[in-house]
């Protein structure tokens, strides 16, 4: 079901709380990655490696610089967002409302459960070519793809939050007398949240991840991925390299940014 | 407020655990006056809880029947407050928005609901906390603020399942008194559930007292002494004697129920 | 625990019922899962049979089965699968292997950790999908480029698990262990590895998961063999029954991957928790 997907780094707090002074700690930790990017560097000066496949570092900021000057990066990235975010809102809707209905009401969790969990086990990737059949190479066969790689984790776990409220919580609410709609507003929404956030969050990661698949496949109009593409067709190790870092790091702030949202919605929690 | 009555007529309560039969609760027969304080003991397992919510409405599936002000009980209904063994606060509400919660369903407006909320607040002695999430309680505090969830809307009728269990002794004195007061004031019908035989004969105006396996009810006493009550008085004295007394003569009559 | 009230003192069911119950039920359950991929069979074939859907678009179910049994029988379909299972088996033996000696290491050593972990963080941190185009222009779009991505991708989850694992050993424990003046060998063998092996488990089946998701993709950007190829292949030829064969067959080799290694942890839990 999932993308491969980048691990977000997790902070184990075992880590965290080892006694280790953490200017000595991040002195051992910038050894490995220094020392390698001075052999980079001496080896593509020394022309150990032919540059074409390790270029020098400066000239990936060489082509970043003119990336950026001539607008194209903005362009190529802008693209990538919009329709990360276009698939993504789409996919999260409709996630949370199947998932919603699927928790909330037994009858339909019987019969649509085992099939969407079946279904679920496609590799979401395997999904682009017949996607590509249907909608296009254009816009809507990337949105539409973005969709369903985000709507997969958001119904998966908003169906678990959904269905997990906890039955004392149930029975406070029908001592107090509430209608459908009040224990949905109460008790199931509330205890799904986290639940749900979790799928969000998730379903964010993996859109971001499949905007970038869908470019590599449908490589018409302007995107990060295609970029990446075009870099490895033109042989542009630069280009190559310096998408494939926006693609890492556009991911990590994807990431953080949902870490916060999270944190903040779910204060209640200890 | 009149219509505080309960009856219990012939009430059997069988669960299935495992596939086989379990009667919880035989044949219970009980009349509650409106206004009467009721204070219910016994060893644990005896279905005292499972009549608590089968009065509340929770348990609609039973043998026999119980009326509430002449009508059969169907189901939960706002005139039958219930205090849950655990204090079952919602984790993403403050205090005030769970004591709030008590009042969703009843017909009052905005601004008497926060004074609503707010004196019962103070009622329990968690003016300062109405802010605070449940997970900033401590378990005493946190079953006062449930008492006051179930109080907010003023039953006809209050059932409490082992409500001051989790307190000191100095709290739990404190809310028996406050408990007294508003029962008198408010001229509401109580039934409360509890281990403390002490509690029993100091809250009620009758004490029953319920035998397990299967569940049901071994005695009925007489609690009349005049109010206000002091713990230390001697007919009160006598009367819990007399209760643990007949607590000890069902452990004896039934040992090995006891041991499993 | 179904709650029901009986009638009082009911003499108990013969047991042969009691028993049946829960198949009964099972099988109801299992009959209502069925219903909708039956109503969309229907529909789909109703769809196609008076041609409300032109056939390149979706062909009929029956021109699916129907090449699903040629592409079997013609021994098509078993190559592709086998080439693509050997790609897996190869890539994830070598990445969980790597994964969980690193682990280990790291998870043992906090002088190793500092050391290794912020370059394995920068490098986990760009997606499979980053490496590949990055990869294929070192070592071009050959076996090594299958092996060496679907071993990264299967690295991560074990390097994070096993580390996290042997981390997470009960400081509890440890103290008892130290009250026994264990050597450092006899802790290793007798605590941290058993309490470490739940979550390198764990680690294992992300590990697979991961691994088959990486084939997915690296067949289908730099592949002409195996089942990500089959679906580009079928995708060129506008041949969807093919397509959609390929699509049912990875999908139903990742859920059994998944309940397969399921269902062993859920062994290993119970033995576990009796042992
Ligand atoms: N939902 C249920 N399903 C099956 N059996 C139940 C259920 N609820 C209660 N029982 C059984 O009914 C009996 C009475 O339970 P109940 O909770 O009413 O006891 P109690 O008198 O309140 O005990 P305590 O003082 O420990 O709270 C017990 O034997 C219990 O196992
Ligand atoms: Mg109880």
């Amino acid at each position: 079901m999932s993308l491969p997907l980048a691990e977000p780094a997790i902070e184990t707090s075992s880590t965290a709380s080892r006694g280790w002074r953490p200017s000595h700690r991040l002195r051992r930790g910038l050894m490995l990655p220094l020392l390698l990017l001075v052999a980079w560097e001496a080896s593509s000066h020394l022309r150990l490696v032919d540059p074409r496949f390790l270029p020098p570092l400066e000239a990936i900021a060489i082509t970043a610089r003119e990336e950026i000057w001539s607008g194209d990066l903005f362009l190529h990235l802008g693209a990538s967002l919009a329709r990360n975010l276009a698939g993504f809102a789409i996919g999260t809707l409709l996630g949370v409302a199947f998932g919603l209905l699927l928790g909330l009401s037994p009858v339909a969790g019987r019969i649509a459960g085992p099939t969407f969990h079946a279904a679920k086990q496609i590799a979401v990737l395997a999904w682009i070519p017949i996607i590509s059949v249907w909608f296009g190479f254009a816009e809507t066969a990337k949105v539409v793809f973005v969709a369903v790689a985000a709507f997969v984790p958001v119904a998966l776990n908003t169906i678990e939050g959904a269905a997990s409220a906890p039955k004392p919580l149930i029975e406070v609410c029908e001592v107090l007398t509430f209608s459908r709609w009040q224990r949905i507003r109460r008790a199931y929404l509330p205890s799904a949240l986290p639940s749900i956030l979790t799928g969000v969050h998730l379903g964010l990661i993996y859109a971001w991840l499949a905007t970038v698949a869908a470019e590599y496949f449908m490589t018409v109009g302007p995107g990060i991925g295609g970029l990446i593409i075009a870099g490895r067709e033109r042989f542009q190790m630069e280009l190559v390299m310096l998408g494939v870092v926006i693609l890492g790091t556009v991911g990590f702030l994807l990431n953080h940014i949902a870490t916060l949202v999270e944190v903040r919605l779910l204060r209640w929690r200890a | 407020m009149s219509s505080g009555e309960i009856a219990i007529r012939g009430v059997s309560k069988t669960f299935r655990v495992d596939g086989r039969p379990l009667v919880a609760l035989d044949r219970v027969d009980l009349d509650v006056a409106a206004g009467e304080f009721i204070t219910i003991v016994g060893a644990s397992g005896c279905g005292k809880s499972t009549l608590l919510r089968m009065i509340a409405g929770l348990e609609r599936e039973h043998r026999g029947e119980i009326r509430h002000g002449g009508r059969p009980v169907s189901g939960p209904s706002l005139d039958r407050g219930l205090v849950f063994q655990e204090p079952r606060l919602f984790p993403w509400l403050t205090v005030a928005q769970n004591l709030a919660l008590g009042l969703e369903n009843a017909r009052v407006d905005v601004a008497q609901k926060k004074r609503l909320v707010a004196e019962h607040l103070e009622l329990v002695g968690l003016g300062g906390f109405g802010n605070a999430y449940p997970r900033q309680l401590s378990g005493g505090m946190a079953q006062r603020a449930a008492i006051a969830r179930a109080l907010v809307n003023r039953p006809e009728v209050l059932l409490l399942d082992e409500p001051f269990g989790a307190l000191d002794a100095m709290t739990r004195a404190h809310l028996q008194g406050e408990l007294q007061r508003i029962w008198d004031h408010e001229k509401i019908t109580a039934i409360l559930v509890t281990h403390d035989v002490d509690e029993a004969v100091l809250l009620g105006d009758r004490v029953v007292v319920m035998a397990p396996r299967p569940g049901r009810i071994a005695r009925i006493l007489d609690v009349s002494v005049p109010r206000p009550r002091d713990r230390r008085d001697p007919d009160l004295i006598r009367l819990r004697n007399e209760v643990l007394q007949e607590l000890d003569a069902i452990k004896d009559a039934a040992p090995a129920a006891l041991a499993s | 625990m179904t709650v029901l009230d009986l009638p009082h003192r009911l003499p108990s069911r013969p047991i042969s019922l009691r028993l049946l119950r829960p198949l009964v039920a099972g099988l109801r359950d299992f009959a209502v899962a069925l219903l909708l991929p039956a109503v969309i069979l229907l529909l789909w074939a109703i769809g196609s049979a008076y041609e409300l859907v032109p056939q390149q678009i979706l062909p009929p179910p029956i021109y699916v089965w129907e090449n699903f049994r040629d592409m079997l029988a013609g021994g098509e379909l078993l190559q592709h699968a086998g080439i693509s299972a050997v790609r897996v088996a190869g890539g994830f033996a070598i990445g969980a292997a790597l994964g969980l000696l690193l682990g280990i290491a790291m998870g043992l050593s906090e002088v190793v950790d500092d050391y290794v972990r912020p370059l394995f963080t920068a490098i986990a941190q760009v997606p499979t999908l980053g490496w590949i185009p990055l990869l294929m222009l070192f070592l071009g779009i050959g076996e090594a480029l299958k092996i060496v991505i679907i071993a990264k991708a299967a690295l991560v989850p074990m390097v994070l698990n096993t580390s996290a694992g042997i981390r997470g050993v009960p400081k509890a424990y440890v103290e008892v262990a130290d009250v026994f003046a264990f050597t450092r060998w006899q802790k290793l063998r007798r605590l941290i590895l058993p309490a470490a092996v739940p979550p390198i488990f764990t680690g294992i089946r992300y590990s697979l998961t991961k691994a088959w998701t990486a084939l997915v993709a690296v067949e289908l950007l730099a592949s002409a063999e195996g089942l990500g190829y089959l679906l580009v292949w079928g995708r060129q030829m506008f041949w969807l029954d093919t397509m959609i064969v390929a699509m049912v067959i990875i999908g139903l080799v990742g859920f059994a991957m998944d309940k397969i290694l399921a269902l062993a942890e859920a062994w290993l839990q119970s033995w576990r928790i009796d042992g």
